[in-house]
């Protein structure tokens, strides 16, 4: 049913109330209709009338979406109406009220009132990060970042993820503004960016350039750019962080693959130990430099590939390790004994059992190497990330991966090499510079890609 | 949408008119109206006198006004709320607004959504117990309704007889089959189900699992050949004995069962045991009356792979797995199906070594039907479809291939 363009009578909405097929909810349904169709707010009020007079009350599922509409038409003065009869008629509102009300209030000059109610609403539970960021913004588009700060640390002290938006709005609403304290917070969340591996997009990143270069006496110039191969700016000629993982950063990661994905809770799970074994002795006899493996699927073509790969990374000198499953050397179509003892001259193989998993093996051969060892696969492991149970680690795994994975690209040519990045994609500062990848597009498709277009940002 | 439409103009007009004519005449609003048509009529709606316009705030005043003496009651509760009252209250509210929260909530189930580490872990609890409670509410009504049939029907019949019969009858089966269950526990062929996956399954999933578990019991009991049931590593106190104490009372200590604390391969020679699990790669032929079988009793809803094909491989046991592929046309779902379902499927493979038979109780939703061609031909056609579907992209890789392995050859 299409609400109406006027107010109407109690009578007359009777008589649609009468019309409408289950008049039980008809109130609901009109509600709803009209939050949709963002009708005028005197015909929910006449709806409302037409409620109270004749139930002598309203109940608070039709409050709320009256509500609804008040802060989708940004009615101050109703929003408060409406909290003062909650308040009355309810002992406690819950968190949907809350919501609402938040985000009708900060919108307008009683943005302080939206506070308040986020004081409210901590008392009775975590408040969402929608709340915060409401707040958050009110106070910063009223120039008041103290106290949108404090807002932002408490948010991230309750494990919220700020989302890009509220982050951008920081940028946007301390242009131009003075000060060291709101300099070290800006860099702070630039920093969190890189912590977390996320990337701006476009129109964060050009928020991100106008602050810089509206800071007073800053002298700050950004330019759009993109990185060499070689992993240099091309305008100003600084070298990017590489892609290795320190010492450390290394060790620990080792350690958590060993334990988290390739024993988990259960050795047996993902292979069995003695096999585990005799693969770790074998390892540490070839110092391999870089791995094959094979994977189960598209079999033909994929033999094809493996002996292309073998051939084409034996011409580079390296040192080859193919990992494959036993029934590869039982003589079949797919796998034809000539060609597999002609690769065997040129690489090291290593067959595990038909039911384990070789991506396990593969990842732990490659970490036992050592850090200049890469891989070669087209799967992008997510299986096993997953398995890594914090997501620090998570982080330093997505840099290892990007640093030391050699992926092909199907179908196009047999056997492209896509080379690893020499270069970290990642938000970085040398203090007078900082250079920051961004995403052409605010929904970027696939996450394992990794920008290629920079900003970089000097100092003069 | 269009009727209403008609119909709000209907009202309009019918209401309106008499009313617009009415003072138009007094106050001369319309000196030319007497021939009104419907939309200026339209647009005088609400240009009427002020005393007889809708006043739009009245809601607030009604509400403002029926609840005062309420208001100063409340404020006196308020003072001390406890934490569990506080969560009932914001349970209470967020029904008022519509959302699927159950209507009555006791103490434990309070305490259990307290404790929810999240917020979606807390909906989706809160959802459970409302379609729960649905559930109950219709169970009950339906119930109430067969009563009262009954009683009908009962009244114009001799019910002492028939009731007696029945007693008799229900007791009479109860007895024989025990006694087969007594005589399989003897000379029948053992089948294990494995308890040691508690800690693999949240409390939910062990409920599940019970609940699965006696119904196969149940079914077992009443087949013609029963199994002798074992329950393997089966600790006191666990999780499982709660819930099967919950399930079964006192009938628990009677159970024609073995249960123990053993693990399989110290009841059974090693070479008699077979693990089932769905994740085996070798796919079972025959039932084999020999053998000893053995079905881990684990819900596994968030589809942990190969925990148990893990345990068989540790303990160095045979393993194998339903042939499902084989027989049937899989549309979608997991391949694990639950305990009663394998108990159906066993008990069926075990009277008549029929997979046809015994694989009608696979669950119709995951698939399509039975395999009625040779798996071979059905794959041929498959290969047939799919090289057809990518054929012209293969022959777009092996071109290029050669391309680029010659161009490689030529360039060294």
């Amino acid at each position: 049913i299409e609400p109406p363009e006027k107010p109407l009578q109690a009578e007359e909405w009777n008589r649609l109330r009468e019309s409408f097929g289950s008049p039980e909810i008809f109130e609901e349904v009109m509600f709803n209709n009209m939050v949709r169709c963002n009708s005028p707010i005197d015909v929910a009020k006449s709806l409302l009338t037409h409620v109270a007079q004749s139930n002598g009350d309203v109940a608070y599922n039709l409050l709320i979406k009256y509500l609804a509409l008040c802060v989708q038409q940004g009615q101050t003065s109703e929003i408060h109406d409406v909290y003062d009869i909650m308040k009355i008629r309810f002992r406690i509102l819950e968190s949907g009220a809350y919501n609402l009300l938040i985000r009708g209030l900060s919108n307008s000059d009683q943005w302080r009132m939206a506070l308040t109610l986020l004081e409210e609403v901590k008392k009775i539970m975590i408040p969402s990060r929608t709340n915060y960021e409401c707040c958050i913004k009110a106070a910063s588009c009223h120039q008041e970042m103290n106290l949108a700060f404090e807002l932002y640390h408490e948010m991230l002290a309750k494990d919220l993820v700020p989302t890009l938006d509220v982050l951008q709005a920081f940028f946007d609403f301390s242009r131009g503004m003075k000060g060291a304290e709101l300099q070290k917070e800006l860099f702070g969340i630039l920093l969190y960016l890189r912590e977390n591996q996320i990337y701006p997009h476009k129109t964060f990143m050009r928020s991100i350039k106008l602050w810089f270069e509206s800071i007073p006496g800053g002298n700050w110039r950004g330019h759009l750019t993109s990185i060499k191969d070689s992993g240099q700016c091309p305008v100003c000629n600084h070298q990017l962080e590489d892609s290795d993982l320190t010492e450390e950063e290394y060790n620990n990661l080792r350690e958590r693959i060993i334990r988290d994905v390739i024993h988990g809770t259960d050795t047996f799970r993902k292979t069995s130990p003695q096999v585990g074994l005799a693969h770790c002795t074998g390892v540490k006899v070839f110092p391999v430099s870089l791995f094959l493996q094979l994977r189960k699927s598209l079999v033909l073509l994929c033999f094809l590939q493996l002996f292309d790969a073998v051939n084409c990374l034996a011409k580079e000198n390296a040192r080859l390790l193919v990992l494959g499953r036993k029934h590869m050397l039982v003589n079949s179509s797919n796998w034809k004994r000539e060609i597999m003892k002609e690769m065997q001259n040129k690489a090291d193989f290593f067959f595990a059992e038909n039911i384990s998993e070789d991506d396990a093996f593969l990842l732990y051969a490659t970490l036992q190497s050592g850090k200049h060892c890469k891989f070669v696969t087209r799967d992008f492991l997510r299986d096993h990330k997953a398995c890594l149970s914090d997501s620090l680690t998570r982080h330093l795994f997505r840099k290892w991966q990007r640093g030391h994975q050699i992926s092909k690209k199907m179908f196009l040519s047999v056997f492209i090499q896509q080379p690893a990045l020499r270069y970290d994609c990642v938000i970085q500062t040398t203090g007078d510079t900082w250079h920051i990848p961004y995403k052409d597009t605010f929904e970027e498709k696939y996450s394992y890609r990794v920008p290629r277009k920079w900003l970089c940002i000097q100092q003069k | 949408m269009q009727s209403a439409n008609v119909l709000l103009k209907k009202i309009v007009r019918s209401s309106v008119l008499p009313f617009a004519a009415q003072h138009g005449m007094k106050k001369d609003l319309f000196p030319l109206s007497r021939t009104l048509s419907l939309s200026p009529c339209l647009k005088q709606d609400n240009s009427r006198s002020p005393s007889e316009k809708l006043d739009l705030d009245a809601w607030k005043k009604v509400m403002k006004s029926g609840l005062q003496e309420e208001v100063s009651e409340t404020v006196s509760e308020r003072k001390e709320l406890s934490a569990l009252a506080a969560a009932r209250e914001i349970l209470e509210m967020w029904r008022l607004a519509g959302r699927s929260v159950p209507e009555n909530i006791s103490e434990e189930q309070l305490k259990t959504f307290m404790d929810c580490p999240s917020k979606s872990a807390k909906k989706k609890y809160l959802k459970y117990l409302h379609l729960k409670e649905l559930h109950k509410k219709n169970d009950k009504r339906k119930m109430e309704e067969k009563r009262e049939r009954r009683l009908e029907t009962v009244s114009k019949t001799d019910e002492t007889r028939s009731k007696s019969f029945v007693c008799l009858w229900a007791n009479c089966m109860d007895k024989a089959y025990s006694w087969r269950v007594a005589q399989s526990m003897i000379f029948g062929q053992p089948l294990v189900f494995d308890m040691s996956y508690e800690k693999d399954m949240s409390v939910r999933e062990v409920a599940n699992t019970v609940r699965q578990i006696v119904l196969s019991e149940s079914c077992n009991r009443r087949s013609l050949d029963p199994f002798h049931i074992h329950f393997c590593n089966f600790k006191d106190d666990s999780l499982y004995h709660k819930e099967f104490i919950k399930h079964y009372k006192e009938a628990w200590g009677k159970l024609l069962i073995t249960v123990t604390d053993q693990c399989y391969t110290d009841v059974f020679p090693k070479d008699k045991l077979i693990y089932l699990t769905a994740d085996s790669p070798k796919v079972m032929k025959t039932f084999d009356h020999d053998k000893i079988y053995i079905v881990g009793s684990m819900v596994d809803k968030s589809i942990k792979t190969g925990v148990s094909l893990a345990r068989a491989k540790r303990l160095g046991l045979e393993t194998a797995a339903l042939p499902l592929e084989k027989y049937l046309l899989w549309n979608a779902g997991a391949k694990n199906l639950t305990l009663d379902q394998m108990m159906h499927i066993l008990l069926t493979l075990k009277d008549t070594g029929d997979w046809k038979a015994a694989l009608e109780f696979v669950p119709k939703r995951k698939h399509y039907g039975f395999v009625s061609k040779p798996v071979h031909e059905l794959k041929k056609t498959l290969n047939l479809i799919n090289t057809l579907k990518l054929g012209k992209r293969q022959e777009e890789v092996r071109k290029q291939f050669a391309k680029n392995y010659s161009r490689k050859l030529t360039q060294k």
